[in-house]
């Protein structure tokens, strides 16, 4: 009998065998995985209810902190000031739902190292300071809530860059929520409520949704065809009621439906004034796509970017319009297959503000250890040449006309001489979104700024970025100007 | 290891277990209170007096089965304690009626000996499928002693004094199991030899004369088929495991593995065709990840976390072994995984282990045929039982659902395990001559 009883010990010690090399794979060989498994909700949770570093603004304005919980001396609860005006930028962090924003993109710099852990004992005793560190961001908190308030509740979004670092000033989605409910235990709930909520306030128009930039986009053509000696200020156009594509039936008319100038004849100067449709889709033929393209991609276009998150490509497919003029004469009044966030021309019109160097937008300048020494500084980075300082000028020229005199005259300040492009995109839906890209002042610009409003029923069919968005810059810049004084 | 270092060792595991408890307290609460003292007293209490017990009725036992047991009972209390406080309050309680009982069980043994079991063994049967039979009572009738479903499955009684915080709980098939496995060594050892000798060839399988199993196979379809009935796959698992494993152990002879295995395929299969829940806890094991929102979660979470424990754990209180659903019962090895990491499981299953290589041991020394058989199956019960549930969480085999013997909260199972603990001192004192 102990024969059996011997074969049995050995199958029983097989069997012990097995269970120590499974949990050998699940605890040693597959841990980090498991660890890491995005549905493995233990490493946000380890973060809630400890300190998570300060959000703060160049001014002093708090954007985010940790403040002790009144009811558990050992947990912190994170607040966000700033409201729904900042949320999108700031993101939130919530335990259930994870990080967001820049609570997401600086997560390792925000949190609190003290896990209570053996290796943080050992951290202590070798130096380490285990307490969170501090950020500090571009946004101009009063610039940032004005452009919210401006927006209004409505669909949209406002972009601002200092054209000389690239830093940015504003970076506004509407509508917004309130970060807090999405913080506590009832955050499934409040999620679930955004979610189904009219406009869908989750969404960052800013930054990571793409729309058909429409006139706006002249400026790109505009400054290409200048830069490349394919035009000047005073070259002219044919000045038809429609404009024929090549090897199409369709036909290009413009914003009036009538001829932009006199019938005969019209130049680069006015056409950019008056947004003349029929004159960019002939200039956008004549220039070509592989120009039209290289300065595209300079201003930003077709090209990631270091941010604080991923930014979804702007697009001119140039490869795609080569070997096609009439969706090349489309695509050079900003429409047909080319896509650009609010921020991308924001960049574009800091580009020119800034003589045709391109900057890298960015949203943190410094970032702080727990005795508010600084320990990192943001230094801008170039991104390239986009146009010669003489095209830049030029521009800056044509700018100022539409605001002095052409299509984005809501735009103007008092006292200040403002440049910019306004923009009424057709896109792929039935209503048009009116744009305003633009920077101030003109002699030593300070500012750059895109306002984007989605079209929709609320704004009608007829609706312009000269009558909308414009007056929205308009404000915008001289809050912004007058708080430079 | 002398009876000295074993009493040592008991008070060294009490104090893991307090020492557990205030590692959890200062993490939750950043202070110590009463509960570690009390969960020391308890322990020492308990074990202490088991030990004594043993001493005084069993003197000649093993010295190698009390000490493993305690240390594995402290590092489960604690993960109780720190899952669930109000049930590891009442988890002492059961310490102590555990080691009560079994300190019963070795002073009637030493009044009569092993030798009443195998005389009994009939009347130990009929106790044992009438104890399985009651939770089938009704839920709602008058008597105070009635069935209760919980989870799906009827697996409880409850003795209803009429007080809500004094009506007992009781898993009557945690003794029964118990009654089994003595009735089935005895009926074996009086029937090894035709059971060895009466062969009917099947092909290369030899099979014993129908006659002579008949008896048994009908014990034991009755109570597979109640345990079914009640919807208690993991113990009809290990009740027929552990009943194949006796056999080939009485008879040497392979073919009862080669049978026992097709039967528990057959049966496997046929459960999968007949009921969902059964298939939804096959593909639960086959790939949680993939059925993470239903069947697979709660192995899902077991595994992420194990993962997180990695090497050397979140340490007591520091984990999140909440977010496993029935933690405290089925999971807690996930729990201790997270909590005390590699080194906590490694040093659980090193534990088990040498309760199992202790129990297989006595076995091994036995003279009689009663003892090498009553030894040999309650190690069974007790390894196999602890392979099911530890080789479900990791994945091994589909989860069943039973508790980890000495680590899960859980009343009846404490009490049927200390017992099957001190029935294995007392046939090691009984062998030690």
């Amino acid at each position: 009998m102990n024969g059996p009883i011997r074969r049995l010990a050995i199958g029983m010690f097989a069997a012990f065998t097995a269970l120590l090399l499974a949990v050998t794979w699940f605890q040693v060989i597959r841990a980090d995985d498991l660890k890491t498994d995005p549905r493995n909700a233990r490493p946000a949770l380890s973060e809630h209810g400890k300190e998570r570093g300060v959000i703060v603004a160049s001014d002093g304005t708090i954007l985010a902190q940790s403040v002790s919980d009144p009811d558990d001396a050992l947990a912190y609860n994170r607040e966000y000031p700033g409201g729904a005006a900042f949320a999108h930028a700031i993101g939130y962090s919530s335990f259930l739902l994870g990080n967001t924003g820049l609570e997401s993109a600086y997560a390792d710099v925000l949190r609190s190292r003290r896990d209570l852990t053996i290796s943080d004992l050992v951290g202590v005793i070798l130096g380490q300071d285990l307490r969170p560190s501090s950020i500090e961001v571009t946004l101009d908190p009063e610039l940032q809530q004005a452009a919210f308030d401006a927006l209004g509740g409505r669909r949209g979004a406002v972009v601002a860059i200092d054209p000389r670092s690239g830093a940015v000033l504003a970076l506004v989605s509407s509508p917004s929520y309130d970060p807090h409910p999405l913080l506590g235990d009832g955050a499934d709930a409040a999620w679930n409520d955004l979610l189904a909520a009219p406009g869908s306030p989750l969404s960052d128009r800013a930054s990571r949704e793409l729309y058909a930039p429409g006139s706006t986009f002249k400026t790109v053509v505009a400054s290409a065809a200048i830069d490349a000696g394919v035009a000047g200020l005073e070259t002219t156009f044919e000045d038809p009621v429609e404009f024929q594509l090549p090897g199409s039936t369709a036909t290009i008319s413009n914003f009036t439906g009538r001829v932009c100038n006199d019938g005969t004849s019209v130049t680069l100067l006015r056409a950019f004034v008056v947004s003349c449709n029929t004159t960019f889709a002939d200039l956008a033929i004549r220039l070509g796509a592989t120009d039209l393209g290289i300065t595209a991609d300079a201003l930003g276009f077709n090209r990631d970017f270091d941010f604080a998150w991923t930014i979804p490509q702007a697009s001119f497919p140039t490869a795609a319009l080569a070997d096609d003029a009439a969706a090349l004469g489309q695509s050079g009044i900003g429409e047909r297959d080319v896509r650009a966030t609010p921020l991308h021309m924001a960049m574009v019109a800091a580009t020119v503000a800034n003589g045709g160097q391109l900057y890298s937008p960015y949203l943190v300048s410094r970032v702080f250890d727990a005795d508010g020494n600084a320990t990192e500084s943001t230094e801008p980075v170039e991104l390239g040449r986009a146009m010669a300082p003489t095209t830049a000028s030029l521009m800056t020229q044509l700018m100022e006309r539409v605001v002095t005199e052409g299509t984005g005259t809501a735009a103007s300040v008092p006292g200040v001489r403002v440049a910019g492009k306004t923009g009424t995109a057709q896109g792929s839906g039935e209503f048009p979104h009116p744009w305003f890209i633009g920077f101030a002042p003109v002699d030593n610009p300070t500012i750059a700024i895109a306002v984007f409003l989605e079209g929709g029923p609320d704004l009608g069919e007829s609706v312009t970025g000269g009558a909308v968005s414009a007056p929205i810059a308009s404000t915008l810049l001289e809050i912004w100007l007058s708080g430079e004084q | 290891m002398t009876r000295k270092a074993e009493g040592f060792s008991i008070v060294l595991a009490s104090a893991l277990g307090a020492f557990g408890v205030t590692l959890v307290n200062f993490a939750n609460s950043g202070t110590v209170d009463a509960q570690t003292a009390l969960t020391f007293l308890v322990f020492v209490i308990a074990f202490g007096g088991l030990y004594v017990a043993v001493l005084t009725w069993a003197p000649r036992s093993s010295s190698l089965l009390l000490a493993p047991v305690a240390a594995i009972t402290a590092i489960g209390f604690l993960e109780v304690y720190r899952l669930d406080p109000v049930r590891a309050g009442l988890q002492r309680w059961w310490l102590l009626i555990g080691a009560a009982v079994a300190a019963g069980v070795l002073y009637l043994l030493h009044l009569g000996s092993t030798e009443i079991l195998r005389r009994y063994r009939y009347i130990i049967l009929l106790i044992s499928v009438l104890l399985l039979l009651l939770p089938n009572l009704p839920q709602d009738w008058a008597f105070p002693l009635k069935g209760l479903e919980v989870n799906g499955s009827r697996l409880w009684i409850v003795l209803d004094t009429g007080i809500t915080s004094l009506s007992l709980q009781f898993q009557p098939a945690e003794i029964a199991k118990l009654g089994l496995v003595s009735f089935v060594a005895a009926y074996l050892a009086d029937h090894q030899h035709a059971l060895r000798q009466a062969h009917r060839k099947i092909g290369p399988i030899r099979l014993p004369e129908p006659r002579q199993l008949l008896p048994l196979l009908i014990t034991w379809a009755l109570s597979v088929l109640i345990l079914v009935s009640q919807r208690d796959l993991g113990a009809s698992v290990l009740l027929f495991a552990s009943f194949v494993l006796l056999l080939y152990a009485t008879t040497g002879s392979a073919g009862y593995l080669v049978a026992g295995g097709v039967l528990t395929v057959l049966a496997g299969f046929a459960g999968y065709q007949a009921f969902d829940h059964v298939q939804r806890r096959v593909a639960g094991w086959l790939d949680p990840f993939a059925n993470f929102e239903d069947a697979g979660y709660q192995i899902s979470q077991g595994l992420f976390a194990l993962g997180s424990g990695s090497l050397s754990g979140a340490g007591p209180g520091l984990g999140r072994p909440d977010l496993i659903p029935n933690a405290s019962t089925d999971f807690i090895f996930a729990a201790v995984g997270e909590e005390l990491g590699f080194a906590g499981t490694v040093a659980v299953l090193a534990l088990y282990g040498l309760v199992v290589a202790v129990g297989l041991g006595i076995a091994f020394r036995s003279r009689t045929t009663f003892h090498k058989l009553l030894a040999a199956g309650l190690t069974f019960v007790f390894g196999v039982q602890t392979f099911l549930i530890i080789g479900g969480v990791l994945r091994l085999v589909p989860l069943t659902g039973i508790t980890l013997p000495f680590m899960s909260y859980g009343g009846s199972a404490f009490v049927g395990n200390l017992v099957l603990i001190a029935l294995l001192l007392r046939i090691s004192h009984e062998e030690a001559r």
